[in-house]
């Protein structure tokens, strides 16, 4: 504000910075819990619904299609080989921010025995302009002392990159289309 | 106001907690299950969806879609949220119901207080110029209204700790509460001040917790209901936004929405009333011209659990449940939102005669 004196009233009389912080804090959902869990140790754990039998990775606790709950006992760890079900190739442009200076490849996986598709992830061992709907991919685990779960939390899981750096070709022949048609997201 | 007949069929809520490791999600799932279950209906059979929560409290843009999911929202429903309690989302769906082309609604409210922090997230709901930049908080602000209030000779400090030491008595006997503990006027008395004149037993608790209600209209409503809660009037009114502009120790727009709602000032058997801070009650009791035959807050009230965004929405439920069960004939439910009463709604209901 002015002093004493100033006759004007200037633009600075008139802006007043305001910032807002709002911190939350809160422990893991049980089902998150162990998922964390499961990537520290280089596990997949997911709940399979007792109604639909749906395999989800990770669960939100409850089966958002038959709407029942789900607890421990429907914890199962899963496969960590799948099948890409989608996918595009990123050609970064440069902006403020942007770390990613050659192509990426940003894929959907399904892991074998699972319902929810794990979308965003890289995939390797392979060319980009081979990578496709149905190729078979394996998880490739950061070394433990590098994995990084404090992104996780009950709003929104994030990315899987600080526990898994990429999916692998592994070389099979390519699944089915019908193994994935279901879940081309 | 001539409305189609429209009743409370079907209620749940959970318990109310100080800190729930569930989501709001995981949280709702058995509440709405409870609740549509008590009114004996499959959930494809309800028409129209609304939901009440706030994204600020969460601490997630678009929280709210995730809850939706405990409602079971596939193959696709029609449905609404408010960014407001329970109780108005309850509202929503009674207008809905009122086009007459459905028969059955479901609203329900849920939220999560111990993640944040209630003073930072309850600041920035005050005008953005004068007051959220002092970081003004509700117990502060509630400060004030007490002052009024004492300042007016409406009240003492001990009618204060009174209403507290009812609301614990009366939340033994209710399995939701969080504060279910017997406690002495004159202990409370000797506490110290947390905000002056208020002391820490006149502030709400923090809470989680969801609610859930199954409306249903005409017909369907004696079929799946032995003894319906007729929602007679409903009524919402606002007021100033600054407290400042406004009469602390009265609530206007109480008073307003009840006479709207079509409460006649006729006896009552139950009032459950949106009393956050001990002082609110008799400003509350005042507004609606409450005698001393009416059970006020039976449940306990909101200061006996304070599950934000579903507190107004089972303060319908307690009052309810009360016509439901048989032991109640009239009954009120106050809710209110934004700063110090400012908003106010008043659900009146009826047992069949």
């Amino acid at each position: 504000m002015s002093g004493a004196g100033a006759s004007a009233v200037t633009k600075e009389d008139l802006v007043m910075n305001h910032l807002v912080r709002l911190s939350y804090r809160e422990e893991l959902s049980p089902n998150l819990d162990r998922f964390v869990d499961g990537l520290l140790e280089g596990k997949l754990v997911g709940q399979r619904c007792p109604s639909c039998a749906r395999m989800y990775v990770p669960s939100k606790g409850y089966c958002p299609l038959c709407v029942v709950a789900m607890d421990e006992s429907e914890a199962v760890e899963v496969a960590q080989v799948g099948t890409v079900t989608a996918f595009t190739v990123i050609t970064p442009v440069p902006y403020y921010g942007q770390q990613q200076v050659d192509p990426f490849v940003y894929a959907s996986v399904l892991l074998d025995g699972v319902d929810t598709p794990i979308t965003g992830q890289d995939i390797t061992g392979i060319p980009h302009e081979q990578v496709r709907s149905g190729l078979r991919v394996r998880a490739v685990w950061k070394p433990v002392e590098e994995r990084d779960v404090s992104h996780i939390s009950n709003r929104g899981w994030g990315g899987l990159d600080s526990v898994i750096s990429s999916f692998e070709a592994t070389g099979e022949p390519d699944a089915s289309e019908d193994s994935y048609e279901e879940y081309a997201l | 106001m001539t409305v189609t007949d429209i009743a409370v069929v079907g209620v749940a809520q959970s318990a109310s907690v100080r800190r729930s490791r569930l989501s709001e999600a995981q949280i709702l799932v058995p509440t709405i299950a409870a609740a549509i279950e008590q009114a004996g209906i499959d959930r494809r059979e309800v028409g129209f969806t609304c939901s009440g929560s706030c994204d600020y409290l969460t601490g997630g843009p678009f929280a709210f879609v995730s809850n939706l999911e405990a409602a079971g929202a596939w193959p696709p429903i029609a449905e609404s949220h408010v960014e407001a309690d329970g109780a108005f989302a309850l509202y929503e769906a009674w207008v809905r119901l009122q086009e007459g082309d459905i028969d059955v609604a479901l609203a329900f409210g849920s939220g999560k207080s111990s993640p944040s922090q209630p003073s930072e997230v309850w600041a920035q709901q005050l005008d953005p110029y004068f007051l959220a930049p002092l970081g003004l908080d509700p117990p502060s602000l509630a400060g004030l209204q007490a002052r009024a209030v004492l300042d007016a000779g409406l009240a003492t400090e001990r009618d204060f700790a009174e209403v507290v030491a009812r609301s614990r008595r009366n939340a033994a006997g209710n399995p939701h509460a969080q504060l279910r503990t017997p406690v002495d006027v004159e202990a409370l008395l000797s506490q110290p001040y947390v905000r002056d004149p208020l002391r820490r037993h006149d502030l709400p608790p923090i809470s989680d917790g969801a609610a859930a209600v199954v409306l249903a209209r005409g017909d369907r409503a004696r079929q799946l209901c032995e003894r319906p809660a007729w929602i007679k009037g409903f009524d919402h009114r606002v007021e100033e936004h600054l407290p400042g502009l406004r009469d602390l120790t009265r609530s206007a727009s109480t008073s307003l929405a009840a006479a709207k709602a079509g409460y006649d000032g006729g006896p009552l058997d139950v009032a459950e009333v949106s009393a956050t801070f001990s002082p609110q009650e008799g400003i509350l009791v005042r507004a609606l011209g409450l005698d001393g035959d009416v059970a006020v807050n039976p449940s306990g009230g909101p200061l006996a659990a304070n599950p934000v965004m579903a507190v107004g929405l089972v303060r319908i439920i307690e009052a309810a449940t009360r016509i439901m069960d048989g032991q109640a004939q009239r009954a009120l439910a106050h809710v209110t939102a934004g700063p110090l009463l400012q908003q106010n709604l008043v659900c009146y209901m009826e047992g069949e005669q």
